[in-house]
């Protein structure tokens, strides 16, 4: 109304109210948004219980020491995050979808299959350095998912499961810069030398 | 799946499904005496901008991309004809809506975009939507500001906020639209010429976070030397124009502006426009620099006659006109500010009003009904501060979250509409008040205020998140 002359008293007045109005807030719609939700949020714990798998059966072929703690602290952190992916349903109210280990399986083969046809094999490198390119690829999937339930947890203003979210995939974040810089400095000795990691 | 908007009881709204607001209560609203307050809308994400027909019709606006831009909502324009329930009226792109204005059967809306801000005009009959103005330079920190029309010469007026935080482009901004825009920057309005001075951050683009030097009106990491010449462009930022309703002959009235959110005519003729301060924290840290509002004077001056677009400090003086690396301007927090501009244009201040630091003016409007009451007086939206983010000062914690009521001529305000308990009504346990109010419009009949409240917006010494479904319209009307 800005820039317009000055109002008239007897001019229209506003929308009549007969009471508020609500904007998809209301029983059926809100269960519905939550019942997608809860979808994803299924997601997030086969995504995540991809990684702690990969890294349990990575972590025992790890010779070099230094790694082999890093990588033993990732999977301490992954059990952990796994038992909060577990949670993140149940904070809207629903219980996780049946079936989501059984997919873990599924998806830690489809990301070693993406890896192979991605670097040919791995581009030469012997041994078991790509596992370090698998968890990574692993782990930003995981990290991706629990991101997007943060994002859920707003668009729903449910702080709890925002929070939750937002906490794992800060840790996540932190260990993907952990293996990123495994996987980079190992990289080199694997490829010239088939050093083992 | 099309939205739902149901109409409900006022009861309905104090058991809410969002957890962040589970009550929207007009009990725990205060509005002076001979006033009362209802809600009218409530579970809107991220609205930012509202307007009236003249028949009576509301429009209001859903934000879309906003503050931080995640989540995204679908940027929904609403039509609530008198006595009709809402309905989707448009959607708007991603960078959404955040002014609007109706003329004419049509209705002119102000888009955040993303490299470029734009104006849209959409044909209140069919509907059709065009695109008036394009390639403002946005994708930054600060937001389009109209569009309105000029009551003397029925000229579209509209702003764009700066990109930079601090006057240049820091990390800070890539947790907003930077992190889409790696390559957005500031454009001034008119050839400066430039000290030399950058600003050295990490840079949170690259694998690691290397270091950057970074110069005034370049996107992040490129350096500037001294006495290099930017040139000024009429599509610059930090601006306010004007142009005919059709967004041709395009004007610049004024640049410096840092976020010229809030723009309306008062009912002395005169532009006015909101501004936000800058922050204490950062490569670029600047210490209590006050909220203002700006008084444009050359939108009095007749449409193509405008010699000189004024200047109004951005991106080094502070509100009150002191040089941002001023004493009074230290910070506590963060590393002192120097000097970008080796010739700065003469300072169009000073400010008609000032507010306290990081209060974060919204918009604004004048009242010019009797039947309401304060004729001629602003209301002006305070969105509420974002410390301790944006300063680590205690003072700062509480400000804003109110519509406040200046005299301009006379220098003096008073809060209008706010909460019964200090801060948003997230902050009180309980509350069903107000949030963050960040858009106001009366009636046509003048005899009520709308007041868009963006919902629950809040900040932490880290970072800042906003949930959706929290926006809700109030409405006040004099008893």
């Amino acid at each position: 109304m800005d820039g317009i002359e000055a109002a008239d008293p007897e001019g229209p007045g506003p929308a009549a109210i007969e009471g508020p109005y609500l904007l998809n807030l209301h029983g059926e719609t809100w269960d519905a948004h939550l019942d997608r939700a809860a979808r994803w949020l299924a997601h997030v714990i086969t995504a995540q219980t991809a990684f702690r798998n990969a890294l349990e059966i990575a972590v025992p072929k790890v010779e070099e020491p230094n790694i082999r703690q890093f990588l033993s602290e990732i999977l301490d952190r992954a059990r952990r995050h796994e038992e909060v992916a577990h949670r993140l349903p149940r904070t809207i109210g629903r219980e996780a979808a049946e079936g989501t280990r059984g997919l873990a399986g599924v998806v830690m083969d489809v990301a070693r299959r993406a890896l192979d046809a991605v670097e040919g094999l791995a581009g030469g490198a012997r041994g078991n350095w790509k596992d370090l390119h698998h968890l990574l690829m692993l782990n930003l999937d995981a990290m991706g998912a629990f991101a997007i339930a943060e994002q859920l947890g707003l668009a729903l203003a449910h702080h709890e499961l925002r929070d939750l979210a937002f906490d794992v995939e800060a840790e996540k974040s932190t260990d993907q810069l952990i293996l990123k810089e495994l996987m980079l400095e190992m990289a080199a000795v694997s490829i010239l030398y088939g050093e083992r990691v | 799946m099309q939205p739902q908007m149901t109409r409900v009881s006022m009861d309905a709204l104090k058991d809410l499904p969002t957890p962040v607001r589970r009550r929207v209560d007009a009990a725990d609203v205060w509005v002076p005496e001979g006033y009362e307050v209802e809600p009218v809308v409530a579970g809107l994400s991220f609205p930012c901008a509202l307007c009236f027909d003249e028949d009576g019709t509301l429009f209001f606006a859903e934000g879309g991309s906003t503050w931080p831009t995640r989540p995204y909502m679908t940027p929904r324009i609403w039509r609530m004809a008198p006595g009709r329930a809402p309905e989707v009226f448009a959607v708007e792109d991603l960078g959404g809506p955040r002014g609007m204005a109706v003329r004419g059967g049509y209705l002119y809306v102000s888009l955040k975009g993303g490299y470029n801000m734009r104006v849209t005009r959409h044909d209140l009959r069919t509907r059709e939507r065009i695109v008036l103005v394009d390639g403002i330079p946005s994708g930054g920190w600060h937001e389009p500001g109209g569009p309105i029309f000029g009551p003397h010469d029925g000229m579209m007026y509209f702003g764009q906020g700066s990109v930079g935080l601090q006057g240049v482009v820091v990390p800070e901004g890539f947790t907003v639209d930077l992190a889409k825009h790696p390559h957005a920057h500031d454009v001034p309005g008119q050839d400066v010429t430039l000290t030399g001075n950058t600003v050295w951050a990490r840079d949170p683009r690259l694998p690691f976070p290397y270091y950057a030097e970074t110069g005034p009106f370049q996107p992040f990491g490129t350096p500037v030397t001294r006495g290099q010449v930017v040139k000024g462009e009429l599509k610059c930022n930090s601006a306010v124009w004007r142009s005919r309703p059709d967004g041709s002959e395009l004007e610049l009235l004024a640049w410096g502006i840092r976020n010229p959110f809030g723009l309306a005519f008062g009912e002395d003729g005169h532009l006015y426009a909101t501004d936000n301060d800058f922050e204490e924290k950062g490569e670029r840290s600047i210490g209590e620099d006050p909220d203002r509002i700006w008084r444009i004077k050359n939108a009095r001056v007749p449409p193509g006659e405008v010699k000189e677009p004024e200047w109004f400090g951005y991106p080094d003086l502070c509100g009150d006109g002191l040089p941002v690396w001023h004493d009074l301007h230290r910070p506590i927090r963060g590393k002192a500010a120097e000097p970008f501009l080796e010739n700065p244009p003469p300072w169009a201040g000073p400010a008609v009003f000032l507010f306290p630091p990081h209060t974060a003016l919204g918009k604004l409007t004048f009242s010019r009904s009797d039947a309401f009451g304060f004729r001629g007086h602003a209301f002006v939206c305070q969105f509420g501060t974002y410390a301790p983010l944006n300063t680590n000062r205690e003072a700062a914690l509480g400000r804003g979250f109110q519509v406040v009521r200046c005299d301009i001529a006379a220098g003096a305000g008073e809060p209008f509409l706010r909460n019964r308990a200090p801060g948003p009504a997230s902050g009180t346990p309980g509350s069903g008040g107000i949030e963050r109010p960040v858009d106001c419009a009366f009636s046509p009949d003048g005899k009520s205020l709308y007041v868009l409240d963006f919902g629950n917006n809040t900040a932490n010494r880290s970072y800042v998140v906003a949930y959706a479904h929290t926006g809700v319209i109030w409405r006040v009307t004099r008893r």
